[in-house]
Order: structure tokens, then C-alpha cells, then sequence
């Protein structure tokens, strides 16, 4: 049941996190046209197969297009924000050689991914309270084995200011 | 005005102790507006608390700054985060990274060109070299097809002559009677046997 299709693991989200194509934040449309049979269009097919999946996963914002049997040969067309459109012929070339390809042109590099999983994990830093947008928690009442937020249970008269203004003046 | 409530969490406000083992809760303003005061608020003149002149000049100068100062507190935080996001997105550094990511942009742009120049070159090839083997092909079919023209011809020309080669034994009206004469002259015997190979095993003889 938990098998669908051919290569199934296609489907795992072990393979997809795999995926190591990060499109630069001006590419917003890619199209992939190839053709269904023919030798030269062998390495396109496998990309689709294979490829497009993890693309997709690691870039839920860039639109994906495919077109089957349109052209004769097969190639790839990528559309930036600024209307630049950047064709990468593929035909008869290996579907590692045209993953390394979009990687090399169009992808984020390994320091700008480094810095941005940094600045993230700032973000997430847990000793910062605030609004949930911005921090993970607001009070440290949230905080599990902390003291419950008054709001919800009572404290302890002993915790209170006021108990303890109120004693500190009999004692005096 | 009190209402039994079945065990679910409510703010520590609206709970009373449970000294009978249920849970109540007191609701704020059960009358509406229309409804007459109680008989024992009855003569009730509600004042506002007292306030003592010399301790209310001091509060709200120790108010009026406290406020000042946390407001400017606030607002130079404020500032700080919208200075650094601007920085960010419009500052001189941000400025050259933009520069230095189009350079960048236009060197790879330019070697994808390459490549698909380089791809082109090898398909033109490829096409050129397809063409020619497809002419080369049609060139053979068109041979051979002549060939095998040539060679029906060859041969219906040597069934042709072989037949007027024969015509020259056949038997015609004219020489019809002399044809008789010569058959009944030699008669042949057609009475024998053959084994497997073709070979003439045994006659038998004609009376």
C-alpha cells in the first residue's frame, strides 16, 4: 500500500530533502520541454523523472511547467522576475550533467545557503521572548518546568508583591 | 447568579474555592439597564476614592517621565530595527552586492550561451551528417532499382531470343506434312522407369 508507482522512494521525504537545486530568488517560472521517445531526449526524461520532484520540494514557489512532444529537441527555459528568459539546451546531454548545469547558472551557492541557514537559526534563537512572529515563545510561563502563567492558575500567595509588602510592613 | 459549571478551564478570575466540591462561577452585571437597584444599595452615594493632593502632583511627575522615558526607549528600538532593515535593502553595502550579483549573473549568462552555442554547433553536425546519410540511402535505393530494371530487361530479352530461337522448330502448315513424315519415320518409346536421382533404370520395349 505505502508503494505507488515505479521508484517509489521518488516519493520519500529522505530523497526529496535530498534535492540540492535552490533557485536564486529571481527565478519564478521553469519549463521543461522534451519528448517521450528518442535517444537524444533520454537525459531530459530522466531529469523530469528523477529531478523534478526534489526541485519542486525545495522550491514551493517557483512555478514548474512541462511540455511533452511539442519541439523537436528538448531544453529548458527559465523566467526571472525581470523578464529575462534563459534558455539551456539539453539534448543528448546526461541527466547529472544538466542538474550540474541549472546548478552552476541559476541555483544559490553553497555560502549564501550557509549564511541564510545562520541568520535562520538566529531567529530561532530560544532565549529571545516575544511576538510569535517574530520569536518561538512569548512568556516564559510558556516555557515547560517554568512557573504557570498567573493569568491561568493563581500564584502562590508567598510570590505575590503585594503578600510580601504586606509581611516585610508587619515585620517592620 | 451563580452558575454550575462541568470541569473545564477558566480564568482564575471567574473561579471561586470549591468549599462544597462544585465549581461556581460569579457573572459581572446580571441586571440589565432597566432593571431597579437593590433595596440594600438603597441611599448609596458612590464617591470616587480620595486623593491626596501632594501625593498626586508626585505620581504624575514620576508617570510623566517613566512614560517619557520608556516611549523613547521604545521608539529608539523602533528606529534601530528599521534603520538596519534599510541598510539591508537600500544601504551602499547592499548596493554592492547588488552590482556583484549581476556581474556574476551576466559571466554565467554568458557561458550558458557558450554552451548552447556549443550544443548548436554539434546539432548542425549531427543534422548535416543524418541529411547525408538519408541522400546516400536514396541514392543506393535509385541504383538498385535501375539494376534490377536492367536485369528484368536482360532477361526478358533472353526469354525473347531463346523463343525465336524454338520458333524456328515449330511445326507450321508448311511444313506440317514433312513434320508427320519424320515422326512417323522415328517412334520414340516413352515406356520406362526413373529411380530417385533421374537416372533411366529399366525400359520396357514398344510393340
Amino acid at each position: 500500500m505505502p508503494m505507488k508507482g515505479r521508484f517509489p522512494i521518488r516519493r520519500t521525504l529522505e530523497y526529496l530533502q535530498k534535492g540540492d537545486l535552490i533557485f536564486k530568488n529571481r527565478v519564478k517560472i521553469m519549463t521543461v520541454n522534451y519528448n517521450t521517445s528518442g535517444e537524444l531526449s533520454e537525459g531530459a526524461r530522466k531529469f523530469v523523472f528523477f529531478n523534478i520532484p526534489q526541485i519542486q520540494y525545495k522550491n514551493p514557489w517557483v512555478q514548474v511547467v512541462m511540455f511533452k512532444n511539442m519541439t523537436p529537441s528538448s531544453f529548458l527555459k527559465f523566467y526571472l522576475d525581470d523578464g529575462e528568459q534563459v534558455l539551456v539546451d539539453v539534448e543528448g546531454k546526461d541527466h547529472q550533467l544538466i542538474t550540474q548545469h541549472v546548478k552552476k547558472i541559476l541555483c544559490k551557492s553553497e555560502e549564501v545557503l550557509h549564511v541564510e541557514a545562520l541568520a535562520k537559526m538566529q531567529e530561532s534563537n530560544p532565549a529571545n521572548f516575544g511576538p510569535k512572529k517574530y520569536c518561538l515563545k512569548e512568556c516564559i510561563c510558556e516555557v515547560e518546568g517554568q512557573v504557570p502563567c498567573p493569568g491561568t492558575t493563581p500564584l502562590p500567595k508567598e510570590f505575590t508583591g503585594k503578600y510580601r509588602t504586606q509581611m516585610a510592613a508587619a515585620q517592620e | 447568579m451563580f452558575k454550575v459549571i462541568g470541569g473545564r478551564a477558566l480564568p482564575a478570575a471567574r473561579l471561586l474555592a470549591p468549599r462544597c466540591g462544585v465549581w461556581v462561577e460569579s457573572v459581572r452585571g446580571r441586571k440589565s439597564r432597566n432593571d431597579p437597584p437593590a433595596k440594600s444599595k438603597e441611599g448609596r452615594i458612590k464617591l470616587p476614592p480620595p486623593v491626596d493632593p501632594v501625593e498626586m502632583v508626585v505620581m504624575k511627575e514620576r508617570f510623566t517621565e517613566y512614560n517619557l522615558i520608556m516611549r523613547a526607549l521604545r521608539l529608539e528600538f523602533k528606529e534601530e530595527v528599521l534603520r538596519k532593515k534599510y541598510e539591508e535593502e537600500t544601504g551602499s553595502l547592499a548596493e554592492e552586492r547588488a552590482r556583484q550579483d549581476a556581474e556574476e549573473h551576466k559571466i554565467l549568462m554568458e557561458w550558458n550561451g557558450a554552451e548552447n552555442h556549443r550544443m548548436l554547433k554539434i546539432r548542425q553536425l549531427r543534422v548535416q551528417k543524418e541529411t547525408e546519410e538519408a541522400d546516400q540511402r536514396k541514392l543506393e535505393v535509385i541504383l538498385k532499382r535501375d539494376h534490377e530494371r536492367q536485369a528484368f530487361i536482360q532477361q526478358k530479352e533472353q526469354e525473347i531470343l531463346q523463343l525465336q530461337e524454338d520458333a524456328k522448330n515449330f511445326i507450321t502448315l508448311e511444313n506440317l506434312d514433312q513434320r508427320i513424315e519424320e515422326a512417323l519415320d522415328r517412334p520414340r518409346n516413352y515406356n520406362y522407369a526413373v529411380d530417385r536421382e533421374g537416372r533411366v533404370v529399366k525400359r520396357t520395349v514398344l510393340d
